[in-house]
């Protein structure tokens, strides 16, 4: 019997996964598609590679396998040793807006038992260059933010170097949990789960996966 | 966010329940939720299928759906903390160290600074 799931959900997690595989700022839909499947890889495996090796020898692959399966053990050292070795901050938080927008579908579709979505084709085509005007350090954040930095929440500023993966968080975002207008309304809901249950159940998971936000 | 909720909505969640996973925290169907979303931490999938047929059997199919969804979304969000060593704000700290140390936990991780 096949689980009956919102037509806002279905949208938004469709929407993401053809922004994943098309051209980004800096990386073009065939290294992005590549990208995500390294990230589904490491978050479906039965048997990981442990966080410290770099199972690719590519600073982008590397970083989106331990993205998907060891996020929580990702350290400011390790994003300063990449960058070390050539890769663009930029295209650090691009690999991030890629590995979370690729991984929710699969994680949802997991979740309800349902069959995990397939990544659709690359959209051939050169990067975008769509980035924020002026980038700024961040003290929220060991990653450059849009300017000026630290006037939000950490989570929020996050991926504002790139506006494409910043706007896909939040469409997400808006069909998975809430809209930010609804985040200030404790008593907000879909007419499922009460604000204290989607609260339990994102905190019990972040607990988990060892992290605060 | 748990904790001012739970205030609000007139049902008081038990924030350290979170930590052990044990009871229900308090709110109708936490028992089943908390299992739920740990198995979807989890790899284990028959643990997964246990815990969505319990939730589905307490709550409805359309329950458990938006349980999932909230739990994608925060796959998502943990990633993007972790991956871009996000930080409270300074004045923020302080609680969230008290937060990490009643959950059991030695510092906020996602800091990224270890």
């Amino acid at each position: 019997m096949t689980t009956v799931v919102r037509d806002d959900l279905s949208d938004a997690h469709r929407r993401s996964l053809a922004h994943v595989v098309s051209p980004g700022a800096r990386l073009t839909g065939e290294q992005r598609r590549r990208i995500a499947e390294v990230a589904i890889e490491a978050y479906l495996s039965a048997d990981p590679t442990p966080p410290w090796v770099r199972p690719f020898g590519d600073p982008a692959l590397d970083l989106a396998y331990r993205l998907g399966r060891h996020a929580g053990t990702i350290t400011k050292d390790w994003y300063e040793q990449l960058v070390t070795e050539g890769m663009h901050p930029v295209e650090w938080v691009e690999v991030v807006g890629v590995v979370i927008a690729a991984l929710p579908p699969v994680a949802f579709a997991r979740a309800i038992g349902a069959p995990l979505p397939a990544l659709p084709p690359a959209v051939p085509g050169p990067p975008t260059g769509r980035e924020a005007d002026e980038l700024a350090p961040a003290r929220l954040n060991f990653v450059p933010v849009a300017a000026p930095a630290d006037r939000m929440p950490s989570v929020v500023q996050a991926l504002s170097a790139v506006p494409d993966d910043w706007n896909n968080l939040w469409q997400l975002a808006e069909a998975q949990y809430m809209s930010d207008r609804a985040m200030d309304d404790p008593l907000w809901n879909r007419g499922t789960l009460s604000r204290p249950q989607m609260e339990l159940v994102a905190g019990r998971l972040s607990l988990i996966r060892e992290c605060f936000f | 966010m748990l904790s001012w909720s739970s205030h609000e909505d007139g049902t008081p969640a038990d924030v350290l329940a979170l930590a052990s996973g044990d009871g229900d925290a308090g709110l109708p169907h936490g028992a089943a939720l908390m299992a739920f979303a740990e198995a979807i931490a989890g790899w284990d999938d028959s643990a997964l299928a246990g815990a969505r047929a319990r939730l589905v059997a307490e709550a409805g199919e359309a329950f458990m759906v938006d349980a999932a969804a909230v739990a994608a979304n925060f796959e998502m969000m943990t990633r993007v903390a972790d991956g871009t060593g996000a930080q409270h704000a300074p004045d923020a700290m302080t609680r969230v160290v008290g937060l990490a140390a009643a959950l059991g936990m030695d510092a906020p991780p996602s800091t990224g600074q270890a």
